[in-house]
């Protein structure tokens, strides 16, 4: 297989397990985070294909590179995966890096200091004692 | 003007989703530090790929559409931009959905979503 495809395959598998082995996260179990994956990969479709329609390409591949697969807007097919993996990989960091900064039992909801007031009774008890003492 | 191109698109990418920061209360632009803590690691990996890709041939940049600044092997710079803003998109976005979805803001002409609390009441 070309090295793009395989590359971004590999990115992809990667993050999935780093997800599912290291974070945890239970993003993939989230409706809130797939729907804004479509949102995402909607709007990445001007994007991405400004970048590299074949009219008038910004970015240019050597084409044996590459599944030459490109099904919307002369966007390759890996492109899609290499984004689910860079975005994904931002998503999952984010989310670790809010758990730890407020919430140390893991409650998943991304509630910050100045919200406890309202969401305080969505978490659990000790975490609200933390929140409330902010 | 042509050579802009690359980096217009990435300047409207941050104009379009900007709203998002404050009509769904997004707040990615205002936890810098949670942010710069999210893009780091994406951004080592994704800009040493590119590198290399770049290095290497697998893709490569017109000179017509790019500022013309390269790093070694011929990444373009606006790359670099292109792994803050995209992620910072895609960030924008899915709190979005998030709030939307736990009822903390409302949708334009949706009262609340059902079987949630709403949150912000707009006077």
């Amino acid at each position: 297989m070309p090295i793009y495809p395989t590359l971004s395959i590999g990115a992809a598998a990667l993050v999935v397990a780093l997800e599912l082995l290291v974070f945890r996260t239970g993003i993939f179990r989230q409706a809130a985070y797939w729907v804004a994956m479509a949102i995402v990969f909607a709007f990445m479709i001007p994007v991405d294909g400004w970048l590299t329609k074949l009219s008038a390409p910004i970015v240019l591949y050597r084409e044996a590179d590459t599944s030459g697969l490109r099904p919307v807007w002369d966007i390759l097919a890996e492109e899609f995966l290499y984004a689910f993996a860079l975005l994904t990989l931002v998503i999952l960091v984010w989310d670790r890096a809010g758990r730890s900064e407020r919430a140390p039992d893991g409650a998943t909801d991304d509630t910050d200091a100045d919200d406890a007031g309202v969401a305080a009774d969505r978490l659990p008890t000790a975490t609200r004692r933390v929140e409330v003492r902010r | 003007m042509a050579r802009f191109q690359y980096l217009i698109l990435m300047g409207l990418c941050v104009l379009v989703t900007l709203p998002l920061e404050f009509a769904f209360d997004a707040r990615v632009w205002r936890r810098p530090r949670r942010l710069a803590i999210a893009l780091v690691p994406a951004f080592l990996a994704f800009v040493a790929w590119d590198l290399w890709a770049s290095s290497t041939g697998t893709w490569d940049f017109d000179p017509a559409f790019t500022v013309g600044v390269t790093l070694p092997g011929g990444m373009a710079i606006e790359e670099l931009v292109f792994f803050v803003v995209v992620p910072v998109c895609a960030l924008l976005t899915l709190e979005s959905v998030r709030n939307v979805a736990a009822g903390r803001v409302r949708l334009p002409g949706v009262d609340r979503l059902p079987g949630r609390r709403g949150r912000v009441e707009q006077p």
